[in-house]
């Protein structure tokens, strides 16, 4: 195939293939740096904070939260539609780019698929733990009980979402595994000690490299890529819709699932940037993670950032021309309300602030995409609680109307999953190749 | 079959190895498989790899998903299948029959995804004959790291001799050229 000599190598520092797997490996085969230690340290405390909130709130009960009977969604959903956003790049840049043959989602797609997956765990445990009594959590299943044959509501979008986040969980799972597998023989097959060699071994399935499966395994990928496409599209769209089929005003609206993808990808990317900037320094993988592969992410930041400003600014004129009152309100509430200072947060993390990507400098310069990844991140999490509790806090009846705040118990659940999410990824990084390694030898000689 | 011989080309780059496939084949060598640590384009087609038929049975798999979710909505939503055994559940005064179809889109479109992306995991593992804990048949180590090999059966040379498949070998780059049994040991 004809490259231009203009577009930039893929990957640079003239690797060859030893190099990548030498690379790649390092982290695996060596015991991990004190920057590791600090990180996973602090990652562990918070996934204790975690575990001592979360244990409060089941022992003592939904009482612990803020949440009341008129905002009875707060910081647990608010939370819960952030991560599952984030949960959104991992499957777009491996299976909607892999669609559209871009080669620079090679050297990321791993790291996002984890990122995937971890993010979707740690979004699961908020509805899990709201329903209060947790080990009845396998109530939304649709078995047979006690009760007579008393089946789950399929005209529940709640319902729809159980479906959805658990297919979308273990079919990325599954999709981030079977991509593992041939690096995992990579790494079997240069292990020095027994238990590498095992363990390795004992999920490398055998893999030999093999011509006639390197075939069936590109035909499975393929297929499974074409499947991920829309299970990533339809998975936010349908938490978009436990809003949108609601009748509440500020969350009736036809525009809510697109609106909802392009922020899941926004936030996704924006997430997946704030990882890949500090891990490409920490584990020396600037020459696979370049800053061309920075400026492709930031681009796909400003545009979807684009998008959702969009959907900001058509959700206030559709309230104004529909001429509800209701939504109208709810609208002007948000904007000049109580909650003005999380609208108008949200308004300039998301809409203004990724504007700045129209400068080369900013898409270029990793500190800088750093502070903006985190800018992003702040962003998004207040879209939510701005959808939620602004909607809820003053709906039809003003003597409901009443304010939300968090208490530190649902203050502590947030950062524990932050824990939890860090402390994942850091075992990750420890004990697994952070990135393609077969795909990225597929494309050494390649240009983006 | 493990004391079978097997010549081995090792190269350390994939369009090399291609390359060596290609002119083989058009000799009318048969080449048994080759190893690489990563898919180099085109070799399926040039060793003469009939494309896979994974993609039917995703499919099958995928209607089989559609079907369930359809069937489990009718059997737990509606009566047309006659299954109400106790209590229909009336939520909101909406109705329990074909007009509720739309509600069941989304939990259809699920199943359909999750069916075909777990089938087809589970085809490839069986066709690819993959299994945790599986012993990996490795001819050399380096076949899943940074070298290629070109393995021929002794018997899938044909009409031409060995010292001709060798010569074409390293016309086309190769950094070595050995004898292995198939279980990876060598006998000398």
């Amino acid at each position: 195939m004809f490259e231009a000599n203009i577009r930039k190598p893929l990957v640079t520092g003239g690797k060859t293939l030893t190099d990548v797997s030498n690379d790649i490996c390092r982290p695996i085969e060596n015991k991990p740096t004190k920057l590791w230690w600090l990180g996973f340290s602090i990652s562990f405390l918070l996934l204790m904070v975690f575990v001592g909130t979360i244990g409060w709130t089941t022992w003592e009960g939904i009482g612990t939260w803020g949440v009341n009977k008129s905002v009875m969604w707060g910081w647990d959903i608010t939370n819960f539609v952030f991560w599952v956003g984030i949960g959104h790049a991992g499957t777009l840049i491996s299976a909607i780019l892999l669609l559209f043959r871009q080669k620079w989602r090679m050297s990321i797609n791993r790291s996002a698929e984890a990122m995937t997956i971890f993010a979707v765990i740690c979004a699961a445990m908020f509805p899990l733990f709201h329903m209060g009594r947790v080990w009845l959590g396998y109530w939304p299943l649709p078995l047979p009980n006690a009760f007579g044959s008393l089946w789950v509501n399929f005209n529940s979008p709640l319902l729809w979402d159980v479906f959805a986040i658990s297919t979308y969980f273990s079919v990325s799972l599954l999709f981030w595994y079977l991509g593992l597998i041939p690096d995992i023989a990579t790494v079997r097959d240069r292990a020095t000690s027994k238990a590498r060699k095992f363990w390795y071994g004992f999920f490398a399935m055998g893999w030999n490299g093999s011509a006639r499966n390197w075939h069936r395994y590109e035909v499975v990928a393929l297929i499974l890529a074409g499947v991920s496409t829309p299970l990533v599209l339809s998975v936010h769209t349908i938490v978009s819709m436990d809003f949108a089929t609601s009748v509440i005003p500020g969350w009736h609206t036809t525009i809510f699932p697109p609106y909802f993808v392009a922020g899941a990808i926004f936030s996704g990317f924006g997430m997946v940037l704030t990882l890949l900037v500090i891990a490409r320094s920490v584990l020396n993988l600037q020459d696979y993670i370049t800053v061309e592969h920075l400026e492709a992410m930031t681009k796909v930041v400003m545009l979807t950032g684009s998008m959702v400003g969009l959907a900001y600014l058509t959700e206030f004129f559709i309230a104004f021309y529909s001429g509800v009152e209701y939504e109208q309100y709810a609208f002007r509430n948000r904007a000049f309300g109580p909650y003005w200072w999380a609208y108008w947060t949200m308004m300039s993390c998301n809409l203004l602030a990724p504007q700045v990507f129209w400068f080369k400098w900013a898409r270029t310069t990793p500190w800088f995409i750093f502070i903006m990844s985190i800018i992003v991140n702040i962003g998004m999490w207040f879209e939510r609680f701005v959808i939620i509790v602004t909607s809820l806090h003053r709906d039809y009846l003003p003597s409901s109307w009443v304010m939300y705040s968090a208490t530190w118990v649902e203050v502590g659940i947030f950062l524990g999953t932050m824990g939890l999410f860090f402390t994942a990824f850091f075992l990750f990084s420890k004990f697994l190749p952070v990135v393609n390694m077969a795909e990225i030898k597929s494309i050494l000689k390649s240009r983006e | 079959m493990l004391d079978k011989k097997l010549i081995l080309g090792v190269y350390d780059d994939g369009d090399k190895l291609l390359n060596a496939v290609i002119k083989l084949r058009k000799k009318g060598v048969e080449i048994m498989d080759c190893f690489t640590p990563f898919p180099v384009h085109n070799l399926d087609r040039a060793m003469g790899i009939k494309r896979t038929n994974l993609t039917v049975g995703a499919f099958l798999c995928g209607m089989t998903g559609f079907l369930s979710g359809l069937l489990l909505q009718f059997y737990m939503m509606t009566s047309h299948l006659n299954t109400f055994k106790s209590w229909p559940m009336i939520i909101g005064g909406k109705p329990m029959d074909y007009s509720m179809v739309p509600s069941m889109v989304p939990v259809t479109f699920e199943l359909s995804i999750l069916f075909t992306a777990f089938g087809i995991g589970i085809l490839f593992f069986i066709r690819a004959k993959m299994i945790h804990g599986k012993i990996a048949q490795i001819l050399d180590p380096r076949q899943t790291d940074d070298r290629m090999l070109l393995a021929i059966e002794p018997d899938g040379l044909g009409s031409v001799s060995r010292s001709e498949v060798d010569s074409i070998m390293n016309a086309e780059g190769a950094i070595e050229i050995r004898e292995r049994n198939m279980d990876g040991s060598s006998d000398h």
